[in-house]
């Protein structure tokens, strides 16, 4: 039952997507999220669309791996999706129901916004498939470091150590849980039959110990961290170093093209 | 009489249809006669967990069955629970998994899923107390504020509660210092000895092997590599270490003893055994060859 959970969603290929930098493809995916959204006609969405389909071949991640994400949230896109049909008055009348109208200009509208969504997911998808959680963690380390001149410095090295440490233990959690498990059910809990009450009940067993284990893994490994002298964000250096390189560059490029496109696009039809 | 436990041609495959996969466990078939005490000796990873996981039906064979007095653990499925009361496991470090906020509650919890209830647990929990030698007082006491082998006896006093003919230990000792280890062992044969319990224990420390367990099991590799007396199996040392073990170091001396030609004849497996040996070879005159 636990073995479902992905733990982040690197998936690994040789692409040159993932061998991008973690930050240039974090400035990147902001500024494309941003560009699909100006996308306000059917031709700069089919642009943004051919664009994302690039970026997905490229990344050689199977498509099927894309479409499971989509998966998940698709009672999220399908509710919008409905939601959306009813607003917007323009357009002729389609049907009216009781005090709903729906329009033509309402259709487009949720069309509009269900295909945003759908490249929205995917190209966040391109982002979490090509990178490892640490090197996301680093590069948001290091773009939040501009803030340490308003003295926050350490406060964004906390925060990205926080994070690594979360993701790096997620996986050991999970096999933790797994042995408690294990070890209630041999004391006769019943994890998968009774009352929902029961159920909730048989939960307890679980959370208390692996509570009390995290506490402590938690100052164990402080206790460790300090043994190795490590005291936060002073004096500290990085064995992976970033190096913008020349298709970093060039996918920059790529994308700032592709923006202008939407805008070029929007601004001749619109 | 039939065994109390049986298992035939257990496999278990891990990440079957993956690249990973991996035979945990290898067409394992032994069986356990009642009141018995089994160790199962094995290097990391030779599959000794996953084989006693089975046991108690908290994972289900690839193929092979496990026979409980003579049925089929998994004949009905939904009567698995009944099957983990009578098959007892104590997991690697149990004093993991107490919760409760006392002693007391902590023991009664796995008797209370059973469905004892009222005077009848409380019964359980004293008695079981008495027999394993637990302090009344600690009864009362919050679970986390003992010591570590304290802890330990506690988490297992808590599987003994269910009254179980089978109980399995995987490596019940491991951590413990002397003293606990003793009081861990005393455990284990006084509940066998009042119950007449069959048991099966894991474990590294082969001294404690030595002393108390009536035959072995050696896991190697996922296979049963041998299962005989604890006797047979000690003295066949360069089969043991061959597969990454080894022999009670007191076996070890009286070997080299052996060797250099003096006049022993048993299999020395514990201490007791060779101060009666050596005694024996003493007064025995010169012996020396």
């Amino acid at each position: 039952m636990l073995n479902d959970i992905t733990f982040g969603q690197y998936f690994e290929t040789s692409s040159i997507i993932h061998k991008l930098d973690a930050r240039i493809k974090m400035i990147l995916l902001i500024l494309q999220i941003v560009f699909i959204f100006l996308a306000n006609n059917l031709i700069s969405l089919s642009v943004a669309f051919g664009f994302v389909l690039l970026i997905i071949l490229l990344s050689k991640v199977p498509l099927r791996m894309y479409l499971k994400n989509l998966k998940a949230i698709l009672p999220i896109i399908l509710f919008t999706a409905i939601i959306n049909l009813f607003y917007g008055n323009e357009g002729r009348e389609l049907f009216s129901f009781w005090k709903i109208t729906v329009t033509s200009g309402g259709v487009i509208n949720s069309i509009f916004l269900t295909a945003r969504i759908v490249l929205l997911i995917i190209i966040s998808s391109v982002l979490t498939y090509t990178t490892t959680p640490n090197d996301l963690t680093d590069a948001i380390e290091r773009l939040l470091s501009p803030l340490r001149f308003l003295g926050l410095k350490n406060a964004v090295h906390t925060l990205a150590m926080m994070m690594t440490i979360a993701l790096r233990f997620i996986p050991t959690l999970v096999e933790e849980t797994q042995k408690i498990m294990n070890a209630q059910k041999a004391r006769g809990v019943d994890f998968e039959n009774g009352k929902l009450k029961e159920r909730i009940n048989a939960l307890i067993p679980i959370l208390i110990p692996l509570l009390i284990s995290s506490v402590r893994r938690a100052y164990e490994l402080a206790e460790a961290m300090e043994c190795r002298c490590y005291n936060g964000a002073e004096g500290r250096k990085r064995m992976k170093q970033f190096k913008i390189r020349y298709y970093d560059i060039l996918s920059a490029l790529i994308s700032v093209v592709f923006c202008l496109g939407i805008i070029f696009v929007n601004f001749v039809t619109g | 009489m039939a065994p109390i436990l049986e298992v035939k041609n257990l496999t278990h495959t891990y990440d079957a249809s993956t690249p990973f996969r991996f035979d945990a466990v290898n067409d394992v078939s032994f069986s356990v006669e009642e009141g018995e005490i089994v160790g199962i000796i094995g290097h990391t990873g030779s599959g000794k967990s996953t084989l006693v996981q089975h046991l108690n039906g908290l994972l289900k064979p690839t193929s092979g069955n496990i026979l409980f007095n003579g049925k089929d653990i998994w004949e009905n499925p939904k009567a698995i629970k009944n099957i983990r009361a009578n098959i007892g496991l104590v997991f690697q470090y149990p004093e993991y998994q107490l919760f409760e906020e006392t002693v007391y509650k902590d023991i009664a919890f796995g008797p209370q899923n059973m469905g004892l209830l009222g005077e009848d647990l409380k019964t359980r929990v004293t008695e079981t107390c008495q027999l394993l030698d637990i302090d009344f007082d600690y009864l009362e006491k919050s679970p986390f504020d003992l010591s570590g082998g304290e802890k330990r006896r506690v988490a297992i006093a808590g599987v003994m509660a269910m009254r179980p003919e089978v109980i399995i230990f995987d490596e019940p000792i491991a951590g413990l210092d002397p003293m606990g280890r003793k009081n861990v062992i005393k455990m284990i044969e006084n509940y066998r000895n009042s119950f007449n319990a069959t048991v099966l224990i894991i474990s590294h420390n082969m001294e404690d092997m030595a002393q108390i367990a009536d035959r072995l099991i050696v896991m190697n590799k996922g296979k049963l590599a041998k299962f005989d007396t604890t006797e047979n199996v000690f003295s066949d040392a360069k089969f043991l270490s061959d597969i990454g073990l080894g022999v009670p170091a007191v076996t070890k001396i009286i070997d080299l003893l052996k060797s250099k030609g003096f006049n022993i004849e048993e299999n020395i497996l514990t201490i007791d055994d060779a101060v009666e040996a050596l005694v024996k070879l003493k007064n025995g005159g010169n012996t020396y060859a």
